[in-house]
């Protein structure tokens, strides 16, 4: 079995002259926690569309534990062991959380065992709301709920597209305390704004600035690159 | 414990227990407690055929999130080629599947829009389609004789060469209404029930769960179907009469009220809403202008009053619309 688990090259893709992607490579090796930071509008959410088959590339090879994703659709990637979440937190919110972790699990990849299911939502703190709506929930609740929803299936990779975003910072302290313990169940891919999400968890970043990967390396490294700084970090957030 | 805690149907199958078993007392009851009288056994036979017809229409807009405005005319189909299929001499219980089939494939492929059309900008589609169904009603006379109809329509055979007796119809349309609720309550409580909720609450989401949206939007035209198909196959021989107008918009707009009045995505909530309307047509014949003025009054009264059916009760707005909290950005608007 292959180390690489994730292999993107050459990923373009254009909304008719805009330009949202342009020939990205992107490796991500089994087990290691990969961070992709930049601007708004720099391409961030359209490459987890490309790669969770939300979105076709006009270009490119994508390769998910040695197997080709081209023309798959969002259901057979998932099924294939490829996760991913939603900027804007996304469960069905009208069913009860109970119901929403048994609707994850009716077509799962490799669907946990009951008394599994429960550890996780356990260790996630979210059993004691089973009964309730979905809808009901807290944010951070929501949000505990979606990463629940994605481990009873057992993903090989879970994209997760800002997972602290609208938290508060003692939910997002958490939050980064239950990522952290997640990389022990499943290899991740993180979009984030903050940095500190990126700083704690993250082996390896890609920064994405217009559509092209401007660098790529350890935190610490990028962190520090100057140009990372003149581009992105400078601005606001640091 | 555990099981209790993902296990989620065995509670709700327990729960359509009660219900159903009344239902099933009242239905087998109805037709040997009327069968002094013609008319009224005959409108609550009319009455179980509507509750077939609700059972796919509820399985369609209910619980995969679609509203088909051309299920009359799926139904239709199925009558039609049962009629004609007799006509030249197939005995009526062989023709019934073979119509069902007919309308079930024919549903299938008219619900194809539906996998890229969601909510209103569907229904606004399937409206289409009945409407040119009907034409095709009228259009291909040497099947279906036109406006005119086909009339005296024989009786299904009970065996012998005997035709099938009143009471004995009125006993297969209530089974038939039985059989079909008890259909849909084990297939909403499967997991493909689970999987349309999931559709109809959120496709996308569905998808990136590993859901075969499409797949199984086309397998719930089926599945609905089946009922609609059924029904026009009893519904024909049953009323000896059948035309364009028999399955047109206003038939389909009329199974949908049934739903929506009592409740769609709820088993009991439409069995209700079809209990209620349907003799209610049948009893109001005579006063036949005020019947369709009735009708539209009602719903617009049920979208206005009780958006969530009486399964949902007055003045409550349906869950699918209630605010949401905590969340940060507004999210797509429900279908």
């Amino acid at each position: 079995m292959s180390d690489v688990l994730l292999d993107a090259r050459a990923v373009s893709k254009r909304y008719g002259g805009v330009v949202a992607l342009k020939s990205i490579d992107v490796v991500q090796r089994r087990g290691e926690t990969l961070g992709m930071i930049g601007p708004n509008g720099s391409g961030k959410t359209t490459f987890v569309n490309v790669i969770s088959g939300h979105t076709r590339p006009n270009a490119g090879v994508i390769t998910f534990d040695g197997v080709s994703l081209a023309g798959s659709k969002p259901f057979q990637i998932a099924k294939a062991g490829l996760t991913r979440t939603y900027q804007a937190v996304r469960v069905f919110g009208e069913l009860t959380v109970r119901e929403n972790v048994a609707t994850a699990l009716v077509d799962a990849r490799a669907p946990l065992p009951p008394d599994a299911v429960e550890e996780i939502a356990d260790w996630l703190r979210i059993s004691h709301r089973y009964d309730m709506r979905a809808g009901a929930l807290t944010l951070m609740e929501q949000r505990q709920l979606e990463l629940l929803m994605r481990l009873v299936q057992r993903p090989k990779l879970m994209m997760l597209d800002e997972p602290v975003g609208g938290l508060s910072s003692t939910e997002v302290r958490t939050m980064i305390a239950l990522l952290s313990e997640l990389k022990s169940r499943c290899t991740i891919f993180v979009i984030e704004h903050t940095m500190k999400v990126i700083r704690e968890l993250a082996d390896k970043v890609v920064v994405l600035m217009a559509g092209e990967k401007l660098a790529e390396g350890p935190p610490s490294e990028i962190l520090a690159d100057q140009r990372v700084i003149d581009h992105y970090l400078g601005s606001a957030d640091a | 414990m555990m099981q209790n805690k993902t296990g989620v149907w065995p509670r709700n199958l327990f729960g359509s227990a009660v219900p159903l078993v009344a239902f099933t007392a009242v239905a087998g009851a109805l037709p040997l407690v009327l069968s002094g009288n013609r008319y009224l056994a005959f409108v609550a036979g009319m009455t179980m055929i509507h509750m077939l017809w609700a059972c796919g229409m509820n399985l369609l807009y209910g619980y995969t999130g679609l509203m088909p405005l051309m299920f009359a005319g799926i139904a239709g189909i199925s009558a039609y080629t049962v009629v004609d299929l007799t006509a030249a001499g197939w005995s009526f219980w062989l023709a019934l599947p073979v119509g069902t089939l007919a309308a079930s494939m024919a549903g299938t492929i008219l619900g194809l829009p539906s996998l890229r059309l969601k909510g209103f900008y569907f229904t606004l589609c399937s409206l289409v389609i009945q409407t040119v169904m009907t034409l095709a009603f009228v259009y291909f006379s040497g099947l279906t004789n036109g406006d005119t109809g086909i009339s005296q329509i024989p009786l299904p055979s009970a065996g012998h060469g005997k035709p099938l007796s009143g009471l004995a119809y009125d006993l297969v349309l209530a089974a038939a209404a039985v059989l079909g609720v008890i259909a849909l309550i084990i297939t909403v409580h499967s997991s493909l029930g689970r999987r349309l909720i999931a559709i109809r609450e959120d496709d996308e989401l569905a998808g990136a769960l590993g859901i075969n949206v499409t797949g199984y939007k086309m397998i719930a035209f089926f599945i609905g179907s089946l009922f609609a198909g059924i029904g026009g196959a009893l519904y024909a021989p049953y009323i000896g009469f059948i035309s364009p107008r028999s399955f047109d918009v206003l038939i389909s707009m009329n199974i949908w009220l049934m739903v929506a009045f009592g409740g769609r995505g709820t088993i009991w909530g439409p069995v209700i809403g079809v209990a209620l309307l349907a003799p209610l047509s049948y009893l109001l014949q005579e006063y036949y202008t005020i019947k369709d003025v009735l009708y539209g009054l009602l719903i617009i009264a049920v979208i206005v009053l009780m958006p969530a059916g009486i399964a949902g009760g007055f003045g409550r707005a349906p869950r699918l619309l209630s605010p949401r909290i905590n969340l940060p950005t507004p999210r797509r608007s429900p279908k």
